[in-house]
Formats: structure tokens, C-alpha cells, sequence
């Protein structure tokens, strides 16, 4: 009976111990994310989220190379050849493409995530510590402003396409979401409503970004976005100006030697050369130079090179250059033809150097008959005679524009050169809705207030 | 006392009976069907009181009238057999068990019960089923066994995860796998695979020759002990214990060989060049170019320095121009062998049962081997008369060195696509094709045999499943039970890519090593209380406990590249360390469960269970659940109506109705997070990384079961067959929200579906004496539907050609449908599917134009598997077919490259040659474009029927009569030969209808089944195998 007894209480000990001591073991706390509650609260929070905009940024379907191959690939009339298996790029590089391409919803969904990212920032600038507070906002904004750009470029008519207050650009979101309602099924603000945001953020962060910020946004960075914007919109005057206003800083002088201004990682430790306003930085542990990964491939007598080798740089695009020019020797070939710009496999990506300015300059000037920081073949023999050609006794809007597309062949400017300038894509005219990207179907079908675009409904 | 008074008596009578003028004296032996004898048995003679039973050594003697007598055999756990007397007076018996036999008992969760009062749906497997079969995991040897589990092992690649399915795909987001329980404890068993290679599966740890039975819990009575985690039913592994007796050896030796069972026919070389030449020409056309023009695509496919001389590395058009059959060089005849060893026996207090065991097995593709030591102790001692105490302990190591994942160059299946004119090897290094310093960019892709010769990727894991017990009996009624296990999960994931891989691996210029390390502690502990008692004809039964598990996995990985060459392949020679990190993640689960269970009389039964759940991974505002379900048998042939039926042996009508749940939505769904994995060159950063949903709460699903157990002609024939229907609703749902937000799901507690089906077994002993036949048969059929999701759109899977959609099955095929090709020109069709221009075909440059439809289910219909079991003087045969019917499989991962028409430079399959022509205009493949997409896109095109009817095994082995064996001291000696999936019938067109690539995102592997991607078919093993026991 005493045995009994023992064993009763054994286990009504164990029992309860075992039902009570357990309940609170159900509070378990993530240990690799944070509450949203509490990720912005200080200062650095706040920093670190700006860094996070740029990690979105730098992502490879944003300014890791996406938006680069789309404008190459869409304005590709048969000076690349493409031999790869990727489907979207096929597509792109045929125009015909679907509404399921994988590049069109990639590039939508990560430019966004690092929209809401650069939202977060935006909200809690008041959190931050005085002295850093315009720098971090002027980060956000050009960050902000330059997606909300290359997003109305690529998906939307472009500009001056018909009534820019009509046509749809793509839906302007400003603040951080928090939580998902209908109210977040928000439709397409027009392509001029775009515009107008992304000349507040990009003139704001101009205004409130600091000359110099290491490898980070700064006052230039953001002025060679607005040149590009002002451009697009044939805006030449302030096109030039923006342009200008980088030149005269003299802080990105044109690099004596055309080929040095690639292999960033190879033969430049990593570092940007001089004549880059703004790169995403791409390092062994961290980014992936997406321009490399179908441009490139691997060139066995140069270790460190590497890519797929889809897009080839076909006889009639090498036919363009000129006896001597160093440019048109800046292609390696193996089985196939490639050019030298992306073959570094953590090569940084570049976005902006001033060369574009110049020859942005050089055709405003020309345009507008005007002279403002130097004349017209003034600056396009700075390029030519870098590129080891004579200099141009005079120039024409047609050279200013062939010099432009061979400087700067294969890095993202072909198809907008091609819009601006309601030139043909092939047989397709600029304003062909085949040049136009589809908003990709799972919005279409998730958010009922999106209008898809014309030729893809 | 009594009952010795009672057998004396009989005896008695008995004796007496025979010494009363009978005349036919019969004497033998009665022995089970493994050779041992059986003391007890009892011998009757038909029709009359008449009997007796053998002695200790399963001797007996009887006396019978005359020559039409017939006697009656019968033991517990075996099928009684019927035998004219005739002119013997020998008779020796060898009675079969009956697998299925109703006194049998089941194994229930946290309880047994006898199978004949079982309410609930239960499925077992018995150990021996599946012993010593030539499969890495018991997932995939449960594969055809039970009415209902669908298994699709995927890919013949070893030890890879297994998708296995209980009455249908409950869920769409979260897991729709089983809860799997070895000895009580909740074992880990989700992917650990940190690399490309596709999922692990952690059930590769378990030998399955330690397995007594296998116990899956199907529907809502029998699963609802599990509560939250019972919704995609339970399987619960016993493992082997000891016996009391004399000390039994095993040992078991199996050696054999496998290939892959099917291959697909790809063009031949001079196939290839006639079929792109054409290609090419047709291309021309088209641009209106001259054939002969460098620029031309022909001149680019055959002109000097063209595709084909570049890719024959200069051999094209010359004598030296060879055929070289790539696909054939991805596989290899895969030789294994497997060695056991079992021990059990102990004394009536300790018993003990010990095993090991070696496996060590090829996979068909090269590069891919699986080896895997375990060992297991069992241990039950009864240290009072009250309490018994005991130990399982399992451990294994396996390692495994795996393959790339099917959608990686690497996969040495995707050789298939490559030129028939490359050469394997170049001439200039000796080399294979495109390794430095040959020319690296030939072959047109990557070189698989440079991965298989220039690197490795090799897992290592060990695993210490370890469960301890103290069972107390309070009093002969009630007893309690604590049980304390520990499932221990150390893996190691290392792969070393050398500089020649850098066409494939880019980062590998100068070397590149990747290690992974995971540990994954779960333990689990339950304590319970059980009752019995019977009084009178009442018989009630309960059980009353808690049960707490924690689960934690942490894991941690480098990455180095710059090596100073190949010889250094460890990651402390690393000049850079390109990357690195550590992570953890914990759930956990409080559970608390109660079950009565109450019969009246044999013939009515009653049960109910509920549990309530809590876990870590639930919103603040739903943390419990509470998961209840009741059900009810009724024997009607206890009833006086049925009682002495000659026909009708067994006859039990039952149902159930209960809810269980589905948590395996990962941890922490139910938060809004930061992560701080936002870095950017070197400086921290963090990103808002998930939505959050104080809500969440688990799915949950309905249940309702009607069943009916038979038994005819003395349950010779026995069977079940059940209907039921699963309704899941609060569905974890991954919820699509616009990518604006800057997310691209939430996960929400959205929508409904069901599963319907149909259950049939049927189990009969065909011939019964000296020649055996047995037969068993599993059927189900289910019907899965998407009932509502609230107009959501969750698609994924290969070129989001797989859809969740309401009134649809999960996972349907949804794309643009194929119209053929228009016989005037070779385009490829596609119909429109508007509202308004329905069957409109548009050419290729409409396919955007052309609305998407249903193309197909990739769930079958109908599943099941039939064994049929023949045995005649010591020979026994087993012939097990398992089938599939009524699913479709996409092919396009394949297709799209490979049976396109020749768009690009792939080697296409041979039904590509049917390509259009002006002299060939009625085909279903469209004409030969290169580079120019001419129905390539993703369509019905490439959507085929996965129906197929597979020998899974067939087994024939002898046992040497016992004069041999006890000649040479031994209890049994047994040698086999034994086959897997010898013969598969289908129409599919790939490798292997059973796949599932592993190469899709987990998200979508929950979802979107049915896709093949260059997957590696399932082996085909021919093994010979001796068993012996003393």
C-alpha cells in the first residue's frame, strides 16, 4: 500500500510539473529576424534600412543588370546574337514577349520591394540623428526616384508617346506598408504623374545629398540621373545643365585609357575608376553583376572572368567602329564574340560615367545650338580621341549619336536612344507596344485595378 | 486453476474418446510458416467435438473414424486449413500467418488495440513486407502498400526527399506531408539540403529492416490524438523488440545491381545533322537569306567553322567524324550490397533486440552513392512487477554523395541534350570535352563529366534516435507511461568545385568549397495514463496525458573561393572566404489528449479522442486548438442473426467523424519581420521581410469516414472498404498581395478544399495445402478539389505552368492550349480559349493572345498495388505491381528545349523528326525553325498522360528444408533473388513516369507536382540476397 501510494504521487509530481512548466516554452522569439515593431528605432535602424535600399537596389532584376539587358536586348536590332536558354531573354531579345516573362515580373516585384524599402527610410527620417538626416533622405529619394524612372522606361509608353497625362505609367507608392488591404490594390498613375515623382525625388536629393559619399549616392549621382530624365523627356536644356553641372565638378575625369575603365574587381581591387559617377559594387561575398552573367563568359587566359556567354556581339555591330578606334578591339572571341565590358565576374555595375555626360552635353549643345561648358565637337573628340581616333572637324546630330551608341554599347542606353529619338527597332517603330514590357500577370491578376499593357491584354 | 481443471478434464475425455473404438490413428507436426514449430495448435476433427492440441515440440496425435475425415489446424495469428485425412497417417502442417488477420494487433498512438475493435482507419504495413528492399528510405518502400498513400519517390536520384500523400493533398502553402512517429516520438524529417541538389530526405536514417510494423492513421478517429498534426495523417514506426527465449540470430547478405529503367531516344548523329541542316535551310527562308550567305543560319550550322564544326571540335565532315550517344554516358550500372545482422531473445524480465547494419549502394546516374551504417539497440526490462522500463536507441551515419539539381547543367541527364558529334573526350588533352586547358566552351553546354570528375558534393549525417521509457502499473487497470525521446540530427553538407568547373560554377575560377554543418535537437517527451477494464460484457478503455515537443535546428556554413590549386580543397586554404553565416530556428508544441474507448458485448463499439494543441508557430490570438472526433463500430457478425453464417465470417460496419490540424507552415509565419540580411558591399543593412498575422491559426480539417470490414469463408477472403470525406478550411495560405506593397505574399488563413475518395482492400488465400497462393490488393481512389481561395492565384512551378484555382484539383496544369500545326504552312497552333473566339488558333506571334485553360491533373485518380504471394516445398514467390492512373506530367522542362522543333542547338528526341514538311504536312510537330520559337512555348504540347502500372518487386526465394538445415546446426537458411521495378508500362514519353524535379522553389515543391526537368528515372535492381538464422 505504501508502494501504491509513492507511485500515486510520483506521478501526479510528474504530471503536473511536466503540464505547468511547459505553457510558457510557446513564447519563442525569431533569432535571425526582428519585429517590425521595434527594426526602427534608432538611428542606425534607420541607416541600416537606407543600406537595405541599396542591397534592393543593387538586386540582379533591378540595378544588377536587368534593366541594362532589358534595354539592350529590346533595342537590339541584330548587333547582338543571343544563344542562351533563358526564356525571357530569348523573348526580349525576339520582342515577343509574354505576359508570364520572368524578367518583366522579377524586375516589377524587386524594384518595388526596394521602393517599400527606400518608404521605410523615408518615414522615419525623424528618428535619425540631425547631422545625417539630409544625407539619408537624399539617398532614399534618388534611390526612390531612380527605380520609379527606369520602372516608367520599361513599362509604360514612353514619353511624349501620345498625351503623357493618359497614358498609364505604374502605380506610385510613397509610404511603407505595414499591412495588405484592398486599398493596396492601387491602379497605374499616369506616365507625366511619374515623371513629376521622379523629379521631386531626384531634384530633392540633389539639393540635400553631400559632393562626395564614397561609393554611395551623391549630389552628382543624382544630377546624371536627371540629365538622363530630363533627356528621355527632351528636355535639353536642363539635360545639358545636369550634365554640365557633373563635368564642372571635375571630380570624374574622363580615364586616359578606354579599357581601364572595366575589370573593375580584376584590375582595379574593386575599386570604381574615376570616370564613374555611380556603380552598384559587386564583391566576391556580396552582389551578383547580372550584365556579366549573360554578356559575359569565361575566357580561359583571363582567371576571373566568367558568364554564360548568351549574348554575342554579332559582325554587324563590330563593323560600326572605325579603323583604329580601341573600342572596336574591345571584344574577345573564342567560339563566339563577346565584348570585354562584362566579362569581370565581379565586375562592379556600372550605372553612370561621365563620358554619358559629355555626349549627353555634346547633343543637347548641338540641339539647342548652344555652347554651354564646351562646344559640341569639343566633346565628342574628348571621346573620340580617348578611343585612339582623330579628332571630328565638325559633328552632326547622326554622329553625336553613332559616337554615343559606340561609347556606350551594351550599357543600357540602346533602346531608350532608340525612343527619344522615335527611331526603328528593326521593322518595329519606337512606339511599338512590342518595346513595351507586360505588366506581369500575377499583378494583372492579383491586383484588379492594374490596366495591362496595349498588345499584351 | 479452474482453466487447469477444465483442460484436464477435456483432455480426459478426449483420451478416453479415442480409446473408444476409433481407428485411424494420425500423427505429424504443426509448424508456422518461418519453419518454427507450434506448441498449442489445435487440431479438431470437422464437425464433431473431437480435438486436441499439439505438445511443446508441435507434435500431436489423433485418432479419426475413417479415410473422409477431415481435420481442422488452427493457431492464433494463423490461417486455420482444412485436411482430408485420405489414406495418411502422417500429416504435417505448415500453417501460413495471417498478415491480416483480425485479432491482430495495431498499433494506435499512444496505445494498441485489437484490429477487430478498431474504429477508426488504419493502415498497416507489416515489417517483413518491406524488409531488405533495395530503396534508401521507408517512404518510398511503403510505395503501393496501403489503400490511400500515394507515394511518388521523384527522381532516382538516392536519398532524395519523397512526396508522399495520405488520402490526398490537404494543403496548398503548408506541408501536405504525414506526421511520421518512430516508437512515440515525432521524428524530424523536413529537408535539410542547404545546396542545390534538391531536398533530403531525413528518413534515409532509418533502416527499414528494424521495423516491425508500420501504422498509418488515416482518417479523423485514429489521427486526432496527433491534433494540429494530423491533417496529412500519421505513420507511426514501431521498431523490432526482443523476445523471451532462446537467442535468435540473423544475418542477411544482399548483393545486386542496378540501371535506370527507361532511357528516352534522342537523335543519332547523322539524325542531327540532317534534322538542323533542315532546321537552318528553313530559317533562311524564312529571313529570305541565301543558304549559301556566310552570314546565312545554315552556313552558321554547317559551314566551315560553323556549329558543327566547332562542336565536333573540327571532326565534322571529316573521317574522323564519330557518333558519340551522350545520354548513355550520364548513367552507370550501379552495383549494392547490403549487409544485416539481428539479434533478440532475453529472459521473461530483460529482453533485448540488437541489429546493424551496412548499406552501401550506387545510384544509376554517375557520381551518386549512398552508404549508411546503423545500428540499433532495443531494450525492455522489467525491473518490479510494477514497473518496466526500457530504451530504443537508433543510429545511423549515412553519407551521401549527391547529384546537382536536375535544372543545373551539372545533371548529368542534361548530357542528353548535347550534340551527337562532340566528342567525350578531346583528342588534345585526353580530357573530357571542355576541360581546361582544352577549349572550355565545347560542349554546347557545360560538361557534366567535368562536375562528375572535377568536383564533389558529399552529405554526411548522423542521426541518434533515442527514446527511453518507465511504464508503471498502478494497479492491473491503470497504468502510466512517461517516455523521453531525443532524435539527434548532425549533418554535414561539403562540396569542393575545382577551377575546371568554372563554366558551370563561375565562381570557381580558382577553386570553390562550400560547407554546410546542420543540428537539429528535437525532443520529444509523452506521459500518459491508460486504463482497461472489462466487466462483464462492458469493456472500457482510456488514455489521459500530455505530450511537449521541442524542435531546434541551427545551422551554420562557409564558403571559400581563390584556392592556391586543386590539390587544397578545404576552405582553411581559401584565400577569400566568399561567404558565411549561421542561423537558427525553434518551434515548439504543448499537447494535451484524452481518448475513451467503450465495447458492449463484442459487438458494439464506441470511441472518441480529442486533443488540444499549442505551438510557438501560432498567432498571440490563437494559440490552442482544440481537435476532437468520435466514432462507432458495430460487429454484425456477433449478432444471433450472422453468428453461425458459413459464408459471412466477419462482418463490422464502422464511421468516424473528428477534425485535425496542419501547422507545417515553417516557423514564425505569424510575425512582421525585419531581416537583417540586407547587406550592401560590406556595410550591415536590413529590409522589412514579412507581413504580419496576429491571427494565424492552424489549418483545419474536417473528416468523415464509413467503412466495412469484412471476413468470407473463415476470412479467407477479408477486406475493407471505406469512403470518406476530408473538407480543410482556414487553409495556410502563402496570399498573392500586389508586388507595390513591396512583399509578395502574406500568409492568411484563406480558403477551402476537399478530398474524396474511395478506399478497397481485399485479401484472400487463393490456394491453401501444399502449393500456396495468397493475394492482396490495395485501391483508392481520391478526388481533390480547391473549393475556395477567394479568387487568389497561386501559380509556380516550371514556367508557372502549375496552379491552385477553385474548383480545380491543387497543382493543375494551367496553360495555353495546343492546337497542332497548321498543315499548309508547318506553324505551330494554339487555340485562343476567349469567350468570344473559342477555338480561333493563333500562330506564334498571338500566343500572348491565346487565354490559358486546365491542361491537366497532375494528382492520379486512381492508386494502388497488388501482391500476389505463391509458395510450394520451400520456395516462395512475390510479385508486387504498384500503379498510378488518371494523373498527367509536364514534360516541358525537357520539352522545351529537347522535343522544340530544333529552336535551338539542343539535341532533340527522335519524335521530333516527325517535324513539318511540305512532304510531311499532317504532323503534330510544327516545322524546324532555328532560332525562331515555332511552338516551343509553354502549352498542352507538353503536357502527357502519367498513368503507368510498374513491377515494383518480385522476390523468389527457397528455404532449405530443415533436415538440411539442422544438419549444419541452423535454424533457417534462405537465399533470394529479388527484383525492383523490373517492368513499368506507360505511355509516357520521358525517362520515368514517377517524377517530381526537385529543382523548384519549396514554396512551389508543396503545389506544383508532376514536372520533369531532365529528372533521373527510377533504378531498376536485380539482387540476390542469403538469409540465414540460427
Amino acid at each position: 500500500m505504501k508502494k501504491r501510494k509513492y507511485i500515486y504521487s510520483l506521478a501526479l509530481v510528474a504530471g503536473l510539473f511536466l503540464a505547468n512548466g511547459c505553457a510558457s516554452k510557446l513564447d519563442v522569439e525569431p533569432t535571425q529576424s526582428i519585429d517590425e515593431e521595434v527594426a526602427l528605432s534608432t538611428s542606425r535602424d534607420v541607416e541600416v534600412t537606407l543600406i537595405g535600399a541599396y542591397d534592393g537596389l543593387q538586386d540582379v532584376d533591378v540595378y544588377g543588370g536587368a534593366f541594362q539587358l532589358a534595354s539592350e536586348l529590346l533595342g537590339n536590332s541584330d548587333e547582338l546574337g543571343f544563344g542562351g536558354t533563358f526564356q525571357n531573354l530569348l523573348e526580349m531579345y525576339n520582342k515577343e514577349i509574354t505576359t508570364q516573362n520572368v524578367t518583366a515580373l522579377a524586375t516589377w516585384r524587386d524594384s518595388y520591394a526596394t521602393i517599400n524599402r527606400c518608404n521605410n527610410v523615408l518615414s522615419a527620417l525623424d528618428i535619425l540623428e540631425e547631422d545625417k538626416r539630409e544625407r539619408v533622405e537624399g539617398e532614399a529619394r534618388f534611390i526612390r526616384g531612380s527605380v520609379y524612372f527606369d520602372l516608367v522606361r520599361l513599362y509604360a509608353k514612353t514619353w511624349g508617346d501620345g498625351d503623357n497625362n493618359a497614358n498609364p505609367g505604374v502605380p506610385l507608392i510613397l509610404t511603407p506598408t505595414r499591412v495588405v488591404t484592398d486599398a493596396n490594390n492601387v491602379p497605374r498613375n499616369s506616365v507625366a504623374e511619374v515623371y513629376a515623382q521622379v523629379l521631386e525625388d531626384l531634384t530633392a536629393a540633389k539639393t540635400l545629398l553631400p559632393e562626395e559619399n564614397s561609393i554611395y549616392a551623391n549630389k552628382y549621382a543624382a544630377s546624371a540621373q536627371l540629365s538622363r530624365v530630363y533627356l528621355m523627356q527632351s528636355n535639353f536644356a536642363l539635360a545639358r545643365d545636369e550634365a554640365n553641372e557633373v563635368i564642372n565638378s571635375e571630380m570624374y575625369p574622363l580615364e586616359d585609357n578606354f579599357a581601364s575603365l572595366f575589370y573593375t574587381f580584376l584590375r582595379n581591387g574593386g575599386d570604381n575608376p574615376d570616370e564613374y559617377i555611380f556603380a552598384m559594387k559587386v564583391t566576391a561575398q556580396d552582389g551578383v553583376n547580372d550584365l556579366n552573367t549573360f554578356f559575359g563568359a569565361t575566357i580561359e587566359d583571363i582567371t576571373g572572368t566568367a558568364g554564360r556567354g548568351d549574348i554575342r556581339i554579332s559582325p554587324k555591330h563590330r563593323s560600326l567602329y572605325e579603323a583604329g578606334d580601341t573600342r572596336g578591339s574591345f571584344f574577345i572571341t573564342t567560339i563566339n564574340t563577346y565584348t570585354q565590358k562584362h566579362i569581370d565576374n565581379f565586375g562592379n555595375v556600372l550605372q553612370f560615367r561621365s563620358a554619358e555626360m559629355y555626349l549627353t552635353r555634346a547633343e543637347a549643345n548641338f540641339r539647342l545650338g548652344t555652347a554651354v561648358g564646351a562646344t559640341p565637337v569639343a566633346d565628342i573628340n574628348l571621346i573620340r580621341t580617348r578611343a585612339g581616333l582623330k579628332p571630328a572637324a565638325a559633328v552632326t546630330l547622326e554622329s553625336i549619336l553613332k559616337e554615343r551608341h559606340l561609347e556606350l554599347a551594351f550599357e543600357g542606353h540602346m533602346l531608350h536612344d532608340i525612343k527619344r529619338n522615335k527611331k526603328n527597332v528593326g521593322t518595329l517603330p519606337y512606339n511599338s507596344p512590342k518595346l513595351i514590357m507586360p505588366i506581369p500577370q500575377r499583378e494583372i491578376d492579383v491586383n484588379k485595378a492594374l490596366v495591362q499593357n496595349e498588345g499584351y491584354q | 486453476m479452474k482453466k487447469t481443471l477444465l483442460l484436464a478434464l477435456f483432455f480426459f475425455v478426449v483420451t478416453w474418446m479415442s480409446a473408444s473404438g476409433q481407428d485411424v490413428r494420425i500423427t505429424g507436426k504443426v509448424s508456422g510458416d518461418d519453419g518454427s514449430t507450434l506448441p498449442g495448435a489445435s487440431v479438431q476433427l470437422k464437425g464433431t467435438s473431437t480435438g486436441t492440441q499439439t505438445s511443446t515440440d508441435g507434435s500431436y496425435t489423433i485418432n479419426v473414424r475413417n479415410a473422409e475425415s477431415i481435420l481442422v489446424f488452427s493457431f492464433v495469428g494463423m490461417i486455420s486449413q482444412e485436411i482430408p485425412v485420405g489414406s495418411q497417417s502422417v500429416i504435417d502442417v505448415q500453417l501460413l500467418s495471417d498478415s491480416r488477420n483480425l485479432s491482430e494487433v495495431v498499433v494506435t498512438g499512444f496505445g494498441s488495440q485489437i484490429k477487430r475493435d478498431v474504429t477508426g482507419n488504419i493502415a498497416q504495413v507489416k515489417g517483413t513486407e518491406i524488409q531488405n528492399m533495395p530503396v534508401a528510405s521507408v517512404d518510398a518502400a511503403l510505395q503501393g502498400r496501403a489503400a490511400g498513400v500515394y507515394v511518388n519517390s521523384g527522381s532516382g536520384k538516392l536519398g532524395q526527399a519523397i512526396n508522399v500523400r495520405i488520402r490526398g493533398n490537404s494543403s496548398i502553402s503548408a506541408s501536405s506531408q504525414p506526421l511520421y512517429v518512430v516508437d512515440g516520438m515525432p521524428i524530424t524529417t523536413a529537408d535539410l539540403s542547404n545546396s542545390t541538389g534538391g531536398a533530403t530526405n531525413p528518413l534515409a536514417d532509418i533502416n527499414s529492416n528494424d521495423i516491425e510494423s508500420i501504422e498509418i492513421l488515416k482518417d479523423a478517429s485514429a489521427g486526432a490524438i496527433y491534433g494540429s498534426r494530423a491533417a496529412n495523417g500519421v505513420v507511426l514506426i514501431t521498431t523490432k523488440r526482443g523476445k523471451a527465449g532462446k537467442t535468435n540470430v540473423s544475418i542477411n547478405y544482399q548483393l545486386g545491381s542496378s540501371e535506370a529503367t527507361r532511357r528516352v531516344d534522342f537523335l543519332n548523329a547523322d539524325q542531327y545533322v540532317k534534322f538542323y541542316t533542315q532546321a537552318a535551310n528553313n530559317r533562311d527562308r524564312i529571313d529570305g537569306t541565301d543558304p549559301n550567305d556566310p552570314d546565312s543560319y545554315t552556313q552558321y550550322m554547317i559551314g566551315e567553322g560553323g556549329f558543327l564544326d566547332t562542336y565536333s571540335l573540327g571532326t565534322f565532315g571529316t573521317p574522323q567524324q564519330k557518333e558519340y550517344l551522350w545520354q548513355d554516358e550520364a548513367f552507370q550500372k550501379a552495383p549494392m550490397q547490403q549487409l544485416d545482422f539481428q539479434l533478440n531473445g532475453g529472459t521473461d524480465k530483460t529482453k533485448f533486440f540488437l541489429s546493424g547494419q551496412y548499406l552501401d549502394q550506387k545510384g544509376t546516374i554517375i557520381g551518386n552513392k549512398l552508404d549508411r551504417v546503423s545500428a540499433r539497440m532495443n531494450l525492455d526490462h522489467q525491473a518490479y512487477k510494477w514497473l518496466q522500463i526500457g530504451l530504443s536507441m537508433g543510429l545511423a551515419r549515412t553519407i551521401n554523395k549527391r547529384l546537382p539539381g536536375d535544372n543545373a547543367f551539372s545533371n548529368p541527364l542534361q548530357m542528353a541534350a548535347l550534340t551527337p558529334l562532340t566528342p567525350f573526350n578531346d583528342p588534345e588533352t585526353g580530357l573530357p570535352t571542355g576541360t581546361p586547358p582544352g577549349e572550355v566552351g565545347v560542349p554546347l553546354y557545360f560538361n557534366p563529366m567535368i562536375t562528375s570528375r572535377y568536383a564533389s558534393f558529399i552529405a554526411t549525417s548522423f542521426r541518434n534516435l533515442t527514446n527511453a521509457y518507465a511504464q508503471i502499473n498502478i494497479t492491473p487497470e491503470l497504468k502510466f507511461r512517461s517516455e523521453l525521446g531525443i532524435d539527434l540530427l548532425n549533418q554535414n553538407e561539403e562540396s569542393y568545385y575545382q577551377t575546371q568547373n568554372v563554366r558551370n560554377v563561375s565562381t570557381a575560377s580558382s577553386g570553390l568549397g562550400e560547407n554546410f554543418a546542420t543540428f537539429v535537437t528535437n525532443y520529444n517527451t509523452n506521459n500518459f495514463l491508460s486504463y482497461d477494464k472489462t466487466l462483464n460484457n462492458h469493456t472500457i478503455g482510456g488514455t489521459l496525458g500530455m505530450s511537449y515537443q521541442q524542435s531546434q535546428n541551427k545551422s551554420s556554413f562557409i564558403e571559400g573561393s581563390q584556392f592556391p590549386s586543386n590539390s587544397y580543397k578545404k576552405i582553411a586554404s581559401a584565400a577569400t572566404k566568399s561567404g558565411g553565416g549561421s542561423s537558427e530556428t525553434n518551434f515548439r508544441f504543448l499537447s494535451y489528449f484524452l481518448r475513451l474507448n467503450y465495447k458492449f458485448s463484442d459487438k458494439y463499439l464506441l470511441s472518441a479522442s480529442a486533443r488540444i494543441d499549442g505551438s510557438s508557430r501560432f498567432g498571440a490570438n490563437s494559440r490552442y486548438g482544440f481537435f476532437p472526433s468520435v466514432s462507432a463500430g458495430w460487429v454484425l457478425t456477433e449478432e444471433n442473426f450472422l453468428k453461425n453464417n458459413n459464408v459471412l465470417s466477419f462482418l463490422k460496419l464502422r464511421g468516424s467523424y473528428g477534425s485535425t490540424g496542419n501547422s507545417e507552415i515553417g516557423d514564425f509565419p505569424q510575425l512582421g519581420l525585419f531581416s537583417g540580411d540586407a547587406g550592401y558591399a560590406g556595410a550591415a543593412g536590413q529590409r522589412p521581410s514579412q507581413l504580419a498575422n496576429p491571427d494565424l491559426r492552424w489549418e483545419t480539417t474536417k473528416q468523415a469516414d464509413f467503412g466495412i470490414d469484412f471476413g468470407l469463408f473463415n476470412n479467407r477472403i477479408n477486406g475493407e472498404i471505406d469512403y470518406y470525406e476530408k473538407k480543410t478550411n482556414g487553409l495556410l495560405l502563402e496570399v498573392n498581395v500586389p508586388a507595390t506593397t513591396g512583399f509578395a505574399i502574406k500568409v492568411a488563413n484563406v480558403g477551402k478544399l476537399e478530398n474524396k475518395g474511395f478506399e478497397f482492400v481485399l485479401n484472400t488465400q487463393n490456394l491453401i495445402g501444399k502449393f500456396k497462393w495468397s493475394t492482396s490488393l490495395n485501391l483508392a481512389a481520391n478526388r481533390n478539389k480547391v473549393t475556395d481561395i477567394q479568387d487568389q492565384i497561386i501559380e509556380g512551378g516550371l514556367a508557372n505552368m502549375s496552379r491552385v484555382m477553385e474548383g480545380q484539383p491543387v497543382g493543375v496544369f494551367y496553360t495555353v492550349e495546343y492546337a497542332g500545326v497548321d498543315p499548309a504552312n508547318g506553324n505551330a497552333l494554339f487555340y485562343k480559349n476567349t469567350p468570344t473566339e473559342g477555338r480561333t488558333t493563333v500562330t506564334n506571334n498571338g500566343y500572348n493572345t491565346a487565354q490559358r485553360v486546365v491542361a491537366g491533373n497532375p494528382n492520379p485518380k486512381v492508386v494502388g498495388g497488388i501482391t500476389n504471394t505463391f509458395s510450394f516445398a520451400g520456395f516462395d514467390l512475390n510479385v508486387f505491381f504498384n500503379g498510378v492512373a488518371g494523373n498527367k506530367l509536364n514534360f516541358y522542362g525537357v520539352g522545351q528545349y529537347s522535343s522544340a522543333n530544333g529552336i535551338y542547338e539542343d539535341n532533340q528526341t527522335v519524335d521530333q523528326l516527325d517535324a513539318w514538311t511540305p512532304e510531311n504536312p499532317n504532323t503534330d510537330v510544327p516545322e524546324a525553325r532555328f532560332y525562331r520559337g515555332n511552338g516551343n512555348q509553354a502549352s498542352s504540347r507538353y503536357i502527357m498522360d502519367g498513368s503507368y502500372l510498374r513491377l515494383r518487386t518480385l522476390t523468389l526465394g527457397y528455404n532449405l528444408p530443415s533436415t538440411v538445415t539442422s544438419k549444419i546446426k541452423m535454424d533457417r537458411v534462405r537465399v533470394y533473388v529479388s527484383g525492383l521495378n523490373l517492368a513499368t508500362f506507360t505511355n509516357y514519353k520521358g525517362w520515368d513516369p514517377e517524377v517530381n524535379t526537385d529543382d523548384l522553389s519549396a514554396r512551389d515543391l508543396k503545389f506544383a507536382t508532376g514536372t520533369d526537368f531532365y529528372t533521373p528515372p527510377q533504378p531498376r535492381t536485380i539482387l540476390v540476397g542469403i538469409n540465414v538464422g540460427f
